[in-house]
């Protein structure tokens, strides 16, 4: 009898590149990570401490990134910041996204009359820019960084419930589905095994997306005043306390721009390439 | 152990099918032949409960379960008990993101196995199909589509179905890997006493293993015969020319040196 074998050559291992990626992006990570927890360590400043003998003084040995008006060490207000612009970005996008996957899933698989319910829905919450929801939610129940969350949260989940809609119909018409139904697989595990795993991919590249936007949108609202409040520091909060000495001391507001910058930047990167690794992945 | 008399499938104003009536025994093979459109997947899906179908009489009595024998309208949604189907795309059959010994396993799911008495069944299973047991852990775009397909046939046959539903199960593979499987497929059904439904374009193929060949035209039968009599004389001239055109071809040897 004949067998057909699965062997692969001896000595080639090939590393996917998708395992390469993860590597090098969790060295990455973790560099930066220490970069970080060594700046919170090692700092003399306290991210509100005043010293109003320095006031506005230019990058320096003393201050690598100079002080602000309130004579603040801005690199230690940036590392702080970071916190609040990149962490309270992450809990609304994964708050949207796990909302938003519900929505689509129970939408693809709930029949037609819940379907049609919650994409109108969707689609009247889409009716909403951001910046005007934010707005409206600092107007009604004032300004402040957990009306702001409440705010965002309300209008990020819409394009997640739309995708992982579409992929979920689309889905429904596989093959491989129809034979886990075939075999008695009750939904919520065809869900989980069938669902899940092919809807993953395109919704993590969403998310990676929606974060960078979700920083500018943050940092966006507390420049205007809508979002965190000084003397808090956040990126676009430190940029507004900069605004009124833009001409004598622009760096006050280049390092906490160049901070954000910097942030999107590497999240739409890693998110771009995730996106091509995953398009590949176990794909023949 | 299978017969349908009077099987019709309507969607909408549509007849898709009309007037179907079939029998197969155990161990036997019925060739289900028809050009594209005219109803073979459409039989196999009203079979398993896809579509919405209607019977005068349904009767399917698979050893060891209680027999099915009933006049109407099919249930459906639950797939036949004691069935399995093999379809046409071994790729799109198994979940990219699922490994294959996974997938297989779900074949078994309605048992209720413990891991590791589940895992030797799939193991077995993968035996059955000539499949070493490291195909447990690969993705499906790691095998070929022979491996992929043999890896659906063993999902087929792990939970000891009576009777395979095959949807073309060999046109999507190369002449070489057809033969083999189409080899395997026939001794594992005369070991275990398998019925087989297989729709099919290849008459060759119908010829070399059906018991019986069900030809459909239109959604209408347009020959039931058992073999030997099919080649000898076609119930139809639409059989009769379906046999011709085979024979242009080359697919099928002269009526006499086929069965």
């Amino acid at each position: 009898m004949q067998t057909a074998t699965a062997t692969a050559a001896p000595g080639w291992a090939p590393v996917s590149a998708m395992r390469l990626f993860l590597r090098r992006l969790g060295v990455v990570l973790a560099a930066g990570g220490l970069v970080a927890l060594a700046g919170f360590w090692l700092t003399p400043y306290a991210p509100g401490g005043a010293d109003f003998l320095n006031r506005l003084s230019p990058p320096g040995r003393a201050h690598w990134f100079g002080t602000d008006q309130l004579g603040r060490d801005i690199a230690t207000r940036i590392l702080y910041g970071g916190l609040w612009s990149l962490g309270l970005a992450f809990i609304v996008v994964t708050v949207g996204a796990v909302f938003g996957t519900l929505v689509g899933l129970v939408a693809s698989r709930g029949g037609r009359v819940l379907d049609y319910a919650l994409m109108r829905t969707t689609d009247s919450f889409f009716a909403f820019p951001e910046l005007i929801a934010a707005v409206t939610v600092a107007g009604l129940f004032g300004p402040g960084t957990f009306n702001l969350m409440l705010a965002l949260i309300l209008v990020s989940w819409m394009k997640f419930a739309r995708l992982v809609r579409s992929l979920s119909l689309s889905l429904a018409q596989r093959d491989f589905i129809t034979q886990a139904q075939l075999n008695g697989l009750p939904e919520w595990r065809i869900l989980w095994h069938h669902y899940l795993p092919n809807i993953a991919p395109g919704v993590l590249v969403l998310w990676t997306n929606s974060w960078s936007r979700t920083i500018l949108a943050i940092s966006g609202l507390s420049f205007l005043g809508f979002g965190v409040q000084p003397p808090n520091a956040e990126w676009g909060a430190m940029l507004l306390d900069g605004k009124a000495h833009m001409q004598t001391a622009p760096h006050i507001m280049i390092f906490p721009g160049l901070a954000v910058l910097s942030a999107v930047l590497a999240i739409n990167l890693v998110g771009d390439r995730l996106r091509d690794l995953l398009a590949e992945q176990h794909q023949p | 152990m299978l017969r349908l008399q009077n099987l019709s499938v309507q969607m909408g104003d549509a007849v898709l099918l009309r007037g179907i009536s079939c029998a197969l025994s155990r161990g036997e093979m019925l060739c289900i032949i028809g050009e594209s459109g005219s109803g073979k997947t459409t039989l196999l899906r009203a079979l398993q409960g896809l579509m919405p179908a209607h019977c005068d009489r349904f009767c399917f009595c698979p050893p060891g379960q209680p027999p099915v024998d009933l006049s109407g309208a099919l249930p459906r949604g639950r797939g036949l008990r004691g069935t399995s189907w093999v379809m046409q795309d071994p790729l799109a059959a198994l979940n990219p993101r699922r490994r294959i010994g996974a997938s297989i396993a779900e074949g078994l799911y309605r048992d209720r196995l413990p891991p590791d008495r589940l895992k030797a069944a799939v193991t077995a299973a993968l035996a059955e199909v000539e499949l070493d047991a490291e195909f447990h852990d690969r993705y499906p775009a790691q095998i070929s589509l022979g491996q992929a397909q043999r890896a659906c046939l063993a999902r087929a046959l792990i939970a000891r179905p009576a009777l395979i539903f095959f949807d073309e199960p060999l046109s999507a593979l190369d002449a070489m890997v057809q033969k083999q499987i189409a080899h395997r497929m026939d001794v594992l059904r005369r070991d275990r006493g398998l019925s087989y439904v297989v729709v099919t374009h290849d008459l060759g193929f119908a010829a070399a293993y059906a018991d019986r060949i069900l030809v459909l035209h239109k959604g209408r039968v347009a020959a039931f015969q058992d073999k030997q009599a099919f080649f000898a004389a076609p119930a139809s001239a639409y059989a009769r020319s379906l046999i011709g055109a085979a024979q242009a071809l080359g697919s099928l040897t002269p009526v006499g040196a086929a069965a």
